[in-house]
């Protein structure tokens, strides 16, 4: 059953960088998480659980590369229907935490269906789209759109704005991607800025705060506008070559909210400068370079739409999030790939990342099966 | 054609479009993040980086204390005393408004007032440094807010120095007083801040930039929440200079404790080098009052009050000078030899100019009168016929050679010039030519004379010290007064000041009141009108006139003893005559100066 060649198809590029990133992510958590008191540094272990998660997340990622990933084509009815339930359940018996219900109590720890969703409307949408003859037609669009909205809606009601959106942003890239007809084409181009509008009355009050201070920081500095004014004060400061590691005083200080999970970016810049924050940049770019090289590869449609899947779960985050903390988003809570912390986040990445490493590894071996 | 133009399209959008979708996202990504970036961090580095610099340091004022005030003999008459204000960090109060209204609840200051001072300081203070909103408050609004302290985040108790004055009524005009910086003063002095004393009324206003000092500086390091983390003195504050005044503190209480329940304004002086050493208005005010902040009810009462407490009646108010003008007068004359002194005018108790009749004080008439009799017993028709010969023009001119209608140049603010009218003032003023009669009046130091007690003391002490017209001092300095000279020669001076001298020992002297044992006193009564002296009123005693329209009186006197030499000039408001208003004050302050330093 265990091919030799499965090894050396893996793509350590891909590999290489996923490490690099994690490191700079702990390494980076190391320095959000520790505070300037009077008595010098103190430094909370939250990097150790990071650490921690990103054993369990090494380790989920290797189980999805195990399984040829054709499989999943197959499972992904069940799989969404699944997600689907723990979805509802949540809406009953989730966990309450910071005023939003997202998790479940799986006794040894808190599970955020909404990270399944994630996963389980890729491998849908690939499957769909792979199964889509020519390019999407209005009734291949309606059949993807519903499988979608349910999920996105039951997450925004959690409330769970993030996550909702790019579970939307991403499924839309892979439609894009795939390719539209014409007449479709032309009516969604027309189409989406008279309903984009309607959103609006659809947002919390809270939100409709934040895109307004995004368009207006100022208006409120000690509000919702000092997340963004401290976190461009962050950025810009650490100048060109950054203020050094742990020197970063609007962290250490804590005038930077939400600095090791959102705003973990910020922490990066201000302490590795415009060096760092550009190389980072770099490697992420790299990365999605790497996962798009891997999607050209691929020898089926399914694989090929897994990675642009991924590829646009990784760009939607990455744009979302870097956009907020250099202030040309709306605060939307978002965690960078790899540089937050987060526990479910970081095996989801890794899992997605194992996908893809699945449908690099065996693009030659379709005689076999 | 059909399936083959879609199969194109397919390919074209799968192989073609797709991917270089993906590129093109990547490729913006990189450069609209790192375009930003550049921005962020290499355009607008320097004004993020001090941004940052902002956040984690504030800098917080040490103050510096007010020089303190001390009299000729060391004693303390202004010093500074530690007080509390209430002081907040914007950037560390979650709500402000609430904190406000909390503040408010807590210390039982009007909300309103607090938030005018917020106001007031919001645009000059920083969001991360001590703004005052509550300046000076007591120990009970102290202990109220330290103890609810944690549930009032940002919010600090500043401990500065507060003036505090020793003796505060006697002394209000001279020392004036310090008050809370107004918005006016912020804007054209940087270096105050809100809730900085300044000075606002006499010394305390002209030695401003001596008492002061300067603020130092202090640099803390904090964290998003404003706890410090480190701190350092960048700056030590430079304590104010300590200015001696020539005033006696024992002297200045004395005088106006026998002031008590009148107004009017009293001078000492020592004529030999115009030293004040004693400068008292009455009644005076609490100028402590004003540091601590006086509410507009109160400083309404105080502008509305009919005694005026807040005038300085040595140099801010203007009296006819009734016959204490013919110090002057007489001088003018015996100078401009149009008065021979042994030459003797008849007194019938009237004076005819034209068609008008002059009278003088005593009705039935001083009889015959010499220049010694003239001013001993203050005859009127004397000075009528004196001023008709000598003319308008001649006496003002001489008037204002002898330092009157021209400021002293005391070093206290809004000083009065007084007025010495002549023709062209005339002219001006109403249009109408300068009457003969007018003249006469100015001659007995009433009509449209107006002079300040302080000028009349200045020109007492120049006929004592040689005619020199000092600038009256009130700070003690070795510095040179570059003063000018009266034009009456010696010979006349003598004259003057031996009559003075008869004036209180003479049994008809009006100066009778000031007869002291050992001592030489020397002295000149004025009765000046309020109002053209009505004849109801004539005969009536001092009591019985309503108040408004009771004369004002004067005493101008000098007092020689041993090498002690003061020139003393007391003027009483609707005090009646000068010799029974102002005598017996002026007696008690020779013998307080006569006694107390042997």
């Amino acid at each position: 059953m265990f091919d030799r060649r499965l090894i050396a198809y893996i793509n350590w590029p891909i590999l290489g960088l996923l490490f690099i990133l994690f490191a700079a992510g702990v390494l980076n958590l190391y320095s959000a998480s520790s505070l300037r008191l009077e008595e010098g540094v103190a430094v909370t272990p939250i990097y150790k659980k990071q650490l921690l998660w990103g054993a369990v997340a090494l380790g989920g990622m290797l189980v999805c590369m195990l399984f040829d990933y054709r499989h999943l084509s197959a499972l992904s009815w069940y799989i969404y229907v699944v997600t689907i339930i723990l979805l509802i359940c949540v809406l009953w018996y989730g966990k309450t935490i910071g005023g939003s219900q997202r998790w479940l109590d799986l006794f040894f720890f808190n599970f955020q269906p909404a990270e399944a969703a994630k996963v389980s409307i890729l491998i849908l949408g690939a499957r769909m789209l792979s199964r889509v003859e020519g390019l999407v037609g209005w009734r291949d669009l309606l059949k993807i759109c519903v499988a979608v909205a349910i999920p996105a809606l039951l997450i925004i009601r959690q409330p769970d704005l993030g996550t909702g959106l790019s579970l939307i942003l991403f499924a839309g890239g892979m439609i894009v991607y795939c390719g539209l007809r014409a007449g479709v084409l032309r009516a969604i181009v027309i189409l989406l800025p008279l309903v984009l509008p309607f959103g609006w009355l659809f947002l919390h009050d809270y939100q409709k705060e934040r895109i307004l201070t995004f368009l207006n920081p100022e208006s409120d500095p000690l509000g919702s506008g000092y997340h963004i004014i401290q976190s461009k004060i962050a950025i810009g400061s650490g100048g060109f070559w950054g203020k050094g590691f742990l020197e970063g005083s609007q962290s250490q200080l804590r005038f930077l909210p939400e600095k090791h999970t959102d705003f973990a970016f910020a922490v990066f810049g201000e302490e590795w400068g415009f060096v760092g924050a550009i190389l980072l940049l770099v490697l992420f770019c790299a990365l999605l370079y790497q996962i798009f090289l891997i999607s050209l590869e691929a020898k089926d449609d399914f694989g090929r739409y897994l990675c642009i899947g991924v590829f646009f779960y990784f760009f939607w985050q990455i744009v979302v999030n870097i956009g907020m903390v250099l202030g040309l988003m709306p605060v939307v809570g978002m965690p960078l790939p790899f540089i937050s912390y987060g526990g479910s986040a970081s095996v989801v990445n890794f899992c997605l990342i194992g996908l893809v490493l699945n449908v690099s590894m065996r693009r030659f071996m379709f005689k076999r099966k | 054609m059909f399936q083959e133009n879609e199969a194109r399209r397919v390919f074209f959008w799968r192989e073609k479009l797709g991917p270089r979708l993906i590129l093109f996202l990547i490729l913006s990504l990189f450069l609209v993040f790192g375009l930003r970036l550049w921005y962020l961090q290499i355009y607008k580095g320097d004004y993020f980086a001090r941004q940052s610099e902002d956040n984690r340091q504030r800098r917080l004022a040490l103050y510096a204390p007010r020089g303190r005030i001390l009299d000729r003999d060391d004693r303390l008459l202004a010093i500074n005393e530690p007080s509390y204000s209430l002081a907040i960090v914007r950037e560390d109060c979650k709500d402000i408004g609430q904190t406000l209204s909390k503040i408010s609840r807590r210390t039982g200051v009007p909300l309103q007032d607090i938030r005018e001072n917020y106001e007031l300081g919001k645009k000059r203070v920083k969001p991360f440094n001590n703004q005052v909103i509550i300046p000076d408050i007591s120990f009970s609004q102290l202990a109220h807010i330290q103890g609810h302290a944690q549930h009032l985040p940002g919010v600090h108790i500043v401990v500065r120095p507060r003036r505090h004055y020793v003796a505060p009524e006697a002394l209000s005009h001279v020392l004036g007083y310090v008050a809370q910086a107004d918005e006016r003063e912020l804007i054209t002095d940087t270096e105050l801040s809100p809730g900085d004393n300044v000075g606002k009324q006499g010394l305390e206003a002209v030695l401003e930039q001596r008492l002061r000092g300067d603020k130092g500086l202090k640099q803390l390091e904090v964290d998003a929440v404003g706890r410090i983390i480190r701190e350092e003195t960048l700056v030590s504050p430079r304590p104010g200079e300590d200015v001696r005044l020539s005033l006696d503190l024992e002297l200045q209480r004395k005088v106006y404790e026998t002031m008590q329940g009148k107004a009017g304004g009293v001078a000492v002086m020592n004529p030999d080098n115009g030293q004040l050493l004693a400068l008292v208005s009455s009644p005076g005010y609490d100028s402590n009052s004003f540091v601590r902040g006086l509410s507009s009810k109160k400083w309404k009462e105080m502008i509305n009050d009919p005694r005026h407490p807040l005038q300085n009646r040595c140099i801010q108010s203007t009296y006819p000078p009734g016959s204490v003008f013919k110090l002057v007068v007489s001088a003018c004359g015996l100078m401009l030899g149009e008065l021979k002194p042994d030459k003797e005018i008849y007194c019938s108790g009237k004076y005819k100019l034209g068609r008008r009749v002059f009278r003088c004080w005593k009705k039935r008439g001083h009889g015959r009168v010499d220049f010694e009799r003239s001013l001993i017993e203050s005859c009127d028709v004397y000075y009528y016929k004196l001023g008709e010969e000598l003319g308008v023009d001649r006496l003002s001119d001489f008037t204002r050679e002898c330092g009157f209608g021209e400021k002293t140049g005391i070093a206290l603010p809004y000083e009065n010039s007084g007025l010495i009218p002549d023709r062209a003032w005339k002219r001006e003023k109403y249009g109408e030519p300068w009457q003969g009669g007018e003249t006469l009046n100015m001659s007995i130091g009433q009509g449209s004379v107006l002079v300040t007690p302080l000028q009349v003391a200045r020109y007492v002490s120049a006929l004592l010290n040689g005619g020199w017209l000092y600038r009256p001092a009130l700070i003690l300095s070795r510095e040179k007064l570059d003063p000018e000279k009266i034009p009456v020669d010696a010979k006349v001076r003598n004259m003057i000041t031996r009559t003075m001298i008869k004036t209180v020992e003479e049994p008809h002297g009006t100066a009778w009141r000031l007869r002291t044992p050992d001592a030489t006193i020397g002295g000149k009564t004025g009765t000046a009108q309020v109002i053209k002296l009505m004849e109801k009123h004539e005969d009536k005693d001092l009591e019985e006139i309503p108040y408004r329209f009771r004369d004002h009186a004067w005493m101008a006197s000098f007092g020689v003893k041993g090498d002690k030499r003061y020139v003393v000039v007391v003027m009483v408001e609707h005090g009646g005559h000068g010799g029974s208003g102002a005598g017996p004050i002026v007696k008690k302050i020779y013998d307080f100066l006569f006694s107390e330093k042997e």
